[in-house]
């Protein structure tokens, strides 16, 4: 800028003759495609949490996804522009043999780590058996997810076999976990636990630097295996939790954009501010909160208190109007409402609390409660999550909810730590509790409902209300065993039907939804039902 | 210790006549030697009576979500506004005073009774009592007293109750400090002395000759923490170690919706704080007119 | 005196020791342990044995007193352990954020005395005046405004006045001092008020009592040269009080800002502590809870030097 006054002594006509430019480029670019991307720059993104560990095999939050995932790799992946499709990722192929238990995968070759060392079948190999077959004293959170797993096998420098003990029809998208990094061999060899406060993998972007409590780095990988990507030269992660310092920051340019997603009034803050230049994407989210009830404590053990309890909430109602200030929103059954296992809304509306007339259903909620013996003004806890949003939300609604069917709520606001013992040791009368996933799978989604004795005799922990209901233990090994999808489908419904009509041992509240408001100078990201699958390997931004 | 003093008015009869009306001498001689006393004081005594009269004053259920008025500003129908909810925002002030008071007054009661009582114990016991005592005290002091509360509710876990311990807890050491050491001065007074060596027990020499005398610094320093509780209510609330939802409470207010939307909606955070900073000011700009009527020369 | 000093000096060391113990004490009997937030909070399903040895790598299986020893036997070292959340060792991650929170309390420290001691000094030379009742009633508002709030209020006028906030992270002052300081003088603001308060009270009223006295009373009838003089004199006796709070109240400032922190989104000391508690990392709470004791021990230890030095009055043997 400074002296470069030649164009124009008049300012006016600089303007002019800038603006003219620019029309001329729009104008020639615009056929072409506004969405050609441009290499460059330096994308500022906001993470609301920060990651305990680097190792993604051991770690469950989000807050570890977003700014380390570009570092890595995975086998396969859910393309993040076409969710839920599965495609290669070091994995450049695959064949399923036809009884389903064997799964070959070919790998690609040339791939290089950060430290120029070349990927092998025997990473990917080592990798996996950590994440399966841990040993010592490592830990592997998702172990209990491959217990089909019988082998992984590295047949030669290019081929990785899966043998399962049986068919699981949703094997590859197992594969496709966002958490299952693939890391060096030599380094796991050496050390299991060096991935823990280390970097080391083949993904878009180096590791710059951490610097704990504020941001992350991560610089362009040149010797990227995807030609020509990724587009930036680098990223930034800066880690606020603040909700309202997060909306300044993208208010204030100082960063583009937040992916796990913002609450309705940031979004309109964000757009009042920004104007054109903020871009809103919105979708589901594979997220929600339901309630769990303690059956072991009076009257929770009645099944007429408990649907009683169901029929007070105006979920439509509450829907529309929570959806104003919290990401909650979409009303669903036990999958979620725009994935493949959607409950279709008229039967949805058959289901106890799902009704559209509130009214009659708090009617015949409190006819419930006197059939249970349950008096007026009768009190309970709800245990909740010192976790703002959403769950404080959720519960100011619910507590609001159930008084006007004549009860006082007690809300028992705990620290994520205490508040999952108590909710293991049954240590409360009713609970907010919440489910997040990557993949719309009744398999992984339905199990926490099964009995907390199992008739093998093993414990469910997961089964926090302490019941034992038979029935959902056989439709759920039903539908498990299923291959045909509308089959799949019906008996689905009917444990849904059983779960939350008939028995309600636990109630859906909303699902969540996903908001991301953000600059319009982001491009080559697409917003998906989980919050789990940004790899930056096709993003970029523009000046 | 009030009850106490009521108890032996009542058995002498015809003298409780004569203590009301000295009482109100001492009343009015106060009023009148510090106004800005006496006015705080008034305000706080309003306050109570609005906190005690809220479900008979506030327009609307403090507790009622009413989606169809959410973030609606000051008006005619909502002086003050609603919050995320739709929830009265003057009615949730009018609620939080009883939770602000509440919570004042009982910490600062509990606090200032157990320090005051350690206090008096380990100045009349002296020796190696004072001695662990006072090191307890001392290394208590050492924790900034936001940070002991927080470590306490940890442990204890929120809601009302706990944040009334937690605070009556971070203040015994404090307290403790300035009665012993108003109690230390009365100790090796001569009828102190003399009523030992006359063989009285323990607990008469304590009560009849040293209770009285920490009667002043006592009252100063509860009528200062009680500012001081309502401030860490509203510090501790904000962090959601606090009340919880959907009690109205003035901290809590703050939290949350009100600096998220602080753009949007103002008056969320500007009303329960301004309720704050009164009340606060009222307890110690009374606690500062105490202070110079009682006990001059103590410093809190 | 020197014998006197070291021998204070050392003193310090049982003191701490104690101040371990309890420390130790109080954050064991904390419910919930951080292995339930690290493993379970994203809802997935852990089996209970990888729980357990999650456990036994952090050590929490082993009995309380084996816990408590290993945490002692590396104070001698200024050894804290490492953080139970991100296994990096305390003093690393603390070291990290002191930066922060030292300047922070400098900053404030700075605007509290600057505001402080001239007013204090005015309203007790103009005692009963408007200037003592204006100063005493900002002082008294001081103390009655939440800090926390009345940083709520600044950054609602930063963006509705100037459509501008403050730099989210962290510079240090020698690498941009300009971004360092537009992003720490907001807090530093909404801190130094109260910080302020507190000061000018105490100003006041040590001023007050030494005005009382009768070196000071005569000096002041007999004419203004005399006052001049005996007037410095005074302020030196009347900074004796005025020193300790400052000094108190800038440990409180290491440590105490829990709740500012979080509003300003600063990376300090304070919302370590607070995320500490949160995530049940009971190393890090342990060495949070040491450091601001220390620094509130050692902080003590410098204003009684200040008193020898200041107050010539003061012997010791």
């Amino acid at each position: 800028m400074h002296g470069s006054h030649a164009p124009g002594r008049r300012p006016e006509l600089r303007i002019v003759a800038v603006l003219v430019t620019g029309l001329l480029f729009w104008l020639l670019s615009a056929p072409l495609g506004a969405q050609q991307p441009r290499t460059g720059g330096t994308l500022t993104f906001i993470v609301s949490a920060e990651p305990p560990s680097f190792d993604a095999h051991r770690e469950v939050t989000f807050a570890l996804i977003h700014p380390a995932r570009p570092h890595y790799n995975l086998l396969v992946k859910f393309d993040p522009l076409n969710y839920p499709k599965v495609v290669p990722d070091l994995a450049e192929s695959w064949t399923i043999s036809p009884d389903g238990t064997t799964y070959t995968f070919k790998i690609r070759r040339g791939v290089r780590f950060h430290d120029g060392s070349v990927l092998t079948s025997r990473d990917i190999k080592a990798s996996y058996d950590k994440i399966i077959f841990p040993k010592g004293d490592v830990i592997s959170v998702r172990q209990g997810a491959y217990t089909m797993v019988a082998s992984v096998e590295a047949a030669d420098p290019t081929t990785v076999v899966f043998r399962l003990k049986w068919k699981a029809p949703s094997f590859l998208q197992d594969v496709a976990s966002p958490w299952n990094w693939i890391y060096k061999a030599d380094i796991i060899e050496k050390d299991p636990h060096w991935y823990e406060r280390n970097i080391m993998g083949t993904g878009p972007f180096k590791f710059v630097e951490y610097v704990r409590g504020s941001h992350w780095v991560g610089a362009r990988n040149e010797d990227y295996w995807v030609r020509g990507r990724p587009y930036l030269d680098g990223y930034r992660a800066v880690f606020i939790g603040n909700a309202a310092a997060q909306v300044n920051a993208i208010k204030s340019g100082q960063a583009l954009v937040e992916f796990r997603g913002f609450s309705p009034p940031q979004r309109d803050d964000v757009v009042r501010t920004l104007g054109s230049g903020a871009t809103v994407q919105e979708s589901g989210w594979l997220c929600n909160n339901t309630v769990v009830f303690n059956s072991r404590h009076r009257p929770f053990d009645d099944a007429r208190f408990r649907k009683a309890l169901s029929l007070a909430i105006d979920r439509w109602g509450g829907s529309t109007a929570l959806s104003q200030i919290a990401f909650v929103g979409p009303v669903g059954g036990l999958l979620r409402p725009e994935g493949p296992f959607a409950t279709p809304q008229a039967e949805l509306e058959k289901l106890a609390g799902y009704g559209r007339d509130i009214a009659a259903a708090r009617a015949e909620a409190k006819k419930l409660l006197a059939e249970a013996g349950v008096p007026e003004g009768f009190e309970f806890n709800l245990l909740n999550r010192n976790v703002e949003m959403p769950y404080r939300y959720v519960a100011v609604f619910l507590i609001d909810q159930w008084r006007q069917i004549g009860l006082k709520v007690n809300h028992v606001v705990k620290e994520t730590g205490p508040y999952l013992a108590d909710e293991r040791a049954g240590n409360f009368d009713a609970a907010v509790d919440f489910n997040c996933d990557f993949y719309d799978d009744p398999d992984l989604q339905l199990v926490k409902f099964l009995s907390v004795e199992l008739p093998n005799g093993s414990v469910n922990g997961l089964n926090y209300g302490g019941y034992i209901d038979r029935t959902l233990d056989r439709l759920y090994d039903e539908q498990s065993r299923t291959e045909d999808a509308a089959r799949r489908i019906t008996v689905v419904r009917q444990f849904e039907k059983r779960l939350l009509d008939e028995k309600v041992w636990q109630i859906y509240v909303l699902w969540w939804k996903r908001i991301i408001p953000h600059s319009t100078k982001l491009h080559g990201y697409k917003v998906g039902p989980s919050h789990y699958l940004e790899d930056l390997q096709d993003v970029w931004i523009s000046e | 210790m009030a009850s106490g003093v009521r108890a032996v008015a009542q058995a002498r009869g015809p003298a409780v006549a004569a203590g009301r009306r000295v009482q109100r001498r001492w009343l009015a001689r106060f009023a009148r030697r510090y106004p800005l006393g006496a006015m705080a004081g008034i305000a706080i005594l309003g306050l109570t009576v609005f906190a005690g009269l809220a479900n008979h004053l506030a327009p609307y259920d403090p507790l009622a979500n009413d989606f169809g008025t959410m973030f609606a500003a000051p008006g005619a129908r909502h002086w003050f506004g609603t919050d995320a909810f739709g929830r009265d925002v003057l009615s949730r002030i009018l609620y939080g005073a009883r939770t602000a008071l509440l919570v004042g007054f009982a910490a600062s009661l509990v606090g200032a009774t157990i320090g005051g009582t350690v206090g008096v114990a380990a100045a009349y016991f002296g020796g190696t009592t004072d001695l662990i005592i006072q090191r307890l005290a001392d290394i208590m002091i050492s924790f900034p007293i936001i940070i002991l509360a927080l470590a306490i509710v940890a442990i204890l876990g929120s809601g009302t109750f706990n944040l009334v311990a937690a605070i009556a807890v971070s203040f015994v050491p404090r307290i403790e400090l300035v009665v012993r050491a108003s109690a230390l001065s009365v100790r090796e007074t001569t009828y102190v002395e003399a009523a030992r060596a006359i063989g009285a027990r323990h607990w008469r020499i304590v009560f009849r000759h040293m209770v009285p005398n920490v009667t002043a610094p006592y009252l100063v320093m509860l009528t200062a923490f009680l500012g001081q509780a309502i401030l860490l209510e509203a510090s501790l609330s904000f962090l959601g170690l606090g009340v919880n939802e959907p009690t109205p409470a003035w901290g809590l207010m703050l939290s949350g919706a009100a600096v998220e939307f602080v753009q949007r909606a103002p008056w969320m955070a500007i009303f329960p704080g301004l309720a704050i900073t009164f009340t606060v000011l009222a307890f110690n700009v009374l606690g500062d007119s105490l202070r110079d009527a009682l006990d001059p020369r103590l410093r809190i | 005196m020197a014998r006197y000093l070291t021998r204070r000096l050392l003193l310090m060391i049982p003191t701490l020791l104690v101040v371990a113990v309890i420390i130790f004490v109080l954050v064991r009997v904390i419910p919930g342990d951080i292995v339930e937030l690290r493993l379970v909070s994203g809802g997935s399903f852990v089996t209970a044995s990888v729980i357990e040895a999650e456990r036994a790598r952090l050590g929490l299986n082993k009995p309380i007193w084996r816990q408590f020893v290993d945490w002692m036997g590396g104070l001698p070292r200024f050894d804290l352990g490492t953080s139970m959340w991100t296994a990096a060792p305390i003093a690393k991650e603390i070291a990290l954020r002191f930066q922060l929170s030292l300047q922070l309390a400098i900053m404030s420290t700075l605007i509290a005395v600057t505001l402080a001691l001239p007013l204090g000094i005015a309203a007790a030379v103009r005692r009963g005046t408007w200037v003592d009742h204006l100063v005493q009633i900002l002082s008294v508002a001081g103390l009655a405004t939440p800090s926390f709030w009345l940083g709520i209020l600044l950054l609602l006028f930063l963006l509705s006045n100037f459509h501008w906030l403050p730099p989210l992270t962290f510079t240090p002052l020698w690498v941009d001092p300009k971004a360092n300081l537009l992003q720490l003088i907001w807090p530093a603001l909404a801190v130094g008020y109260r910080y302020s308060a507190v000061t000018t009270r105490m100003t006041r009223s040590a001023m007050l009592e030494v005005l009382q006295e009768d070196y000071v009373r005569t000096a002041w009838a007999k004419g203004l040269a005399q006052r001049v003089i005996v007037i410095r004199h005074a302020l030196r006796n009347a900074m004796l009080p005025v020193v300790t709070v400052i000094g108190l109240e800038f440990a409180f400032l290491i440590g105490g800002l829990v709740v500012t922190e979080q509003v300003f989104n600063l990376n300090g000391i304070g919302k370590l502590f607070v995320d500490a508690i949160a995530r049940r990392d009971y190393t890090m709470i342990q060495g949070l809870l040491l450091l601001v004791a220390t620094v509130y021990i050692v902080v003590n230890f410098l204003i009684e030097l200040l008193y020898v030095w200041l107050d010539p009055r003061v012997s010791y043997g």
